[in-house]
């Protein structure tokens, strides 16, 4: 038995309900400004994944690392991290949290 | 609206320009294509300059104004337009629709931009300002890795082999050999590109455009003051530009670009034309990957077989639909704001008859530029006045 996954923090808008990876200032459904913070079980779906071997200026003391969409079983999609990439199967693999840190998701296999 | 035709146009070559500003650059370009103008420099009511990065990589601002006084113009409106990667074509349809309602006969286009005289890390922090950086920028993205991610997608849905991508590298480093405006093409081999350093995977270093200067201009005019132009007046059937989502996650999947399967749409209905009437298209190749999904996007091949066509020689000069005869952003080079506006100078030689590396009877050609993460595209159809 795995743990519970740790939780992903998305927008969940308080008129209408739709969900959004955010940030966002308003919902792109109703329009309403009611944009809340609400969080997710940390588990999806690997959609494709990357390995960023030349990273922009302000990721260079990080050297390489991958990059990755993961579709939450919430239904959003969100941008984030791959840990240890060589143990996905393949795209459609389960994945997991890891961790977050300044709102960015990273996940490993599960 | 009035019907509008391109008549001057100019470039410089594409590449490192060391020791030479924007403004350089810029001049250059739009005086060549101001002297084949066909009207007077008093007669040109409005400039639109495509950039994208003189501000961070520069810490210049107001190019069009300043450009418009070098070349002696008058106290005309003067726009600078950002959009990217698309900040050339936008620039363009801005022009086409002030001249086509009548604003102005005669309008300026200019595209530029410097970019070596960066650090590689500067670059890629300055392209970035082209994703959103409130949701994809935060986990270190790149646009190499953007077209990594694509890759992938398509490699698991249509079956897309490291070869057959390849094909697309050699078709257009090959083309770019052609092109005097070049700076880099190159005779390559499945092998070298293989070998090559790993960037963004699966995006290796041939799968990338290099960073550039450059500046490309074009006079668009009233099709009625055309004739006294002294080349070609070239036809402007179309000129699109749509906006697509600016996040990843926004899209229905990366194989795809809603703004440029929009844009194309709108720009055949516009034309009355299908897209089996084009004879030639520039489409952005920024990533070998990024010219799969464009060729198909634009409808211009079968979803899914884009690499598979460039494989079987199908997009090369000669073949059933030659894209980047240039030699495309891949070999041409990609000084960003300059980019869309040296698509329709290509064009705008190849459908005069006059390109290195000609396509033979062309007489319909189409333009694609795309940018960010997929945000906004302009697609044009140009043809030639007398076919």
């Amino acid at each position: 038995m795995q743990d519970k996954p740790g939780m992903v923090e998305v927008l969940r808008c308080g008129a209408c309900g739709a969900l959004d990876a955010g940030p966002r200032e308003i919902c792109p459904r109703c329009h309403q400004a009611a944009l809340q913070r609400h969080a997710v079980a940390g588990e999806g779906t690997l959609l494709t994944w990357t390995v960023i071997r030349r990273p922009p200026a302000a990721f260079r003391a990080e050297g390489c690392y991958a990059v990755a969409v993961v579709e939450l079983d919430a239904g959003v999609k969100v941008t984030g991290r791959l840990e240890a990439p060589e143990d996905v199967k393949g795209l459609g693999a389960r994945v997991r949290l890891l961790r977050s840190k300044d709102g960015v998701a990273t996940f490993r296999a599960a | 609206m009035r019907e509008v035709a391109i008549t001057g146009v100019g470039s410089t070559s594409f590449g490192k320009h060391e020791g030479r500003g924007l403004e350089s650059l810029a001049v250059e370009a739009a005086n060549g294509a101001l002297k084949r103008a066909g009207v007077e420099r008093k007669e040109i009511g409005a400039v639109y300059l495509g950039n994208f990065i003189a501000g961070p990589l520069s810490g210049q601002e107001v190019l069009a104004g300043i450009v418009a006084d070098e070349l002696g113009l008058e106290n005309i409106p003067c726009t600078k337009v950002e959009g990217a990667c698309a900040s050339g074509g936008i620039a363009f349809r801005h022009a086409v629709l002030s001249v086509a309602a009548g604003l102005c006969d005669a309008a300026l286009v200019v595209g530029v931009e410097k970019m070596t005289h960066a650090s590689g890390g500067q670059v890629t922090q300055a392209l970035n300002c082209a994703m959103d950086n409130r949701s994809d920028g935060p986990s270190g993205l790149t646009f190499p890795g953007l077209f990594g991610l694509a890759w992938r997608i398509h490699a698991a849905k249509y079956g897309t082999s490291r070869d057959e991508v390849s094909a697309v590298v050699i078709k257009n480093k090959a083309n770019g050999l052609k092109n005097p405006l070049a700076q880099l093409g190159a005779d390559l081999s499945p092998e070298i590109i293989r070998q090559s350093q790993p960037i963004a995977d699966p995006i290796q270093l041939y799968d990338c455009c290099p960073v550039s200067d450059g500046a490309a201009a074009v006079i668009v005019v009233a099709k009625e003051r055309a004739r006294d132009a002294p080349d070609l007046p070239i036809d402007v059937l179309a000129s699109v530009q749509t906006r697509g989502s600016p996040r990843i996650g926004g899209h229905q999947d990366i194989v795809s670009f809603d703004a440029t399967v929009k844009a194309a749409e709108r720009a055949y209905q516009a034309a009355g034309l299908r897209p089996s009437d084009i004879d030639l298209v520039e489409l952005h190749d920024c990533f070998s990957m990024a010219e799969i999904i464009d060729s198909e996007d634009l409808g211009l091949i079968p979803r899914g077989l884009g690499a598979k066509w460039a494989a079987e020689g199908r997009t090369r000069v000669g073949g059933e639909i030659p894209i980047n005869a240039s030699g495309g952003l891949l070999a041409k080079g990609h000084p960003v704001g300059a980019t869309g506006v040296g698509q329709l100078y290509e064009t705008v030689l190849q459908l005069r008859g006059l390109h290195a590396n000609q396509v033979k009877g062309a007489g319909i050609g189409m333009t694609h530029n795309l940018g960010g993460a997929g945000i906004a595209c302009s697609v044009s159809i140009l043809k030639r006045s007398d076919a």
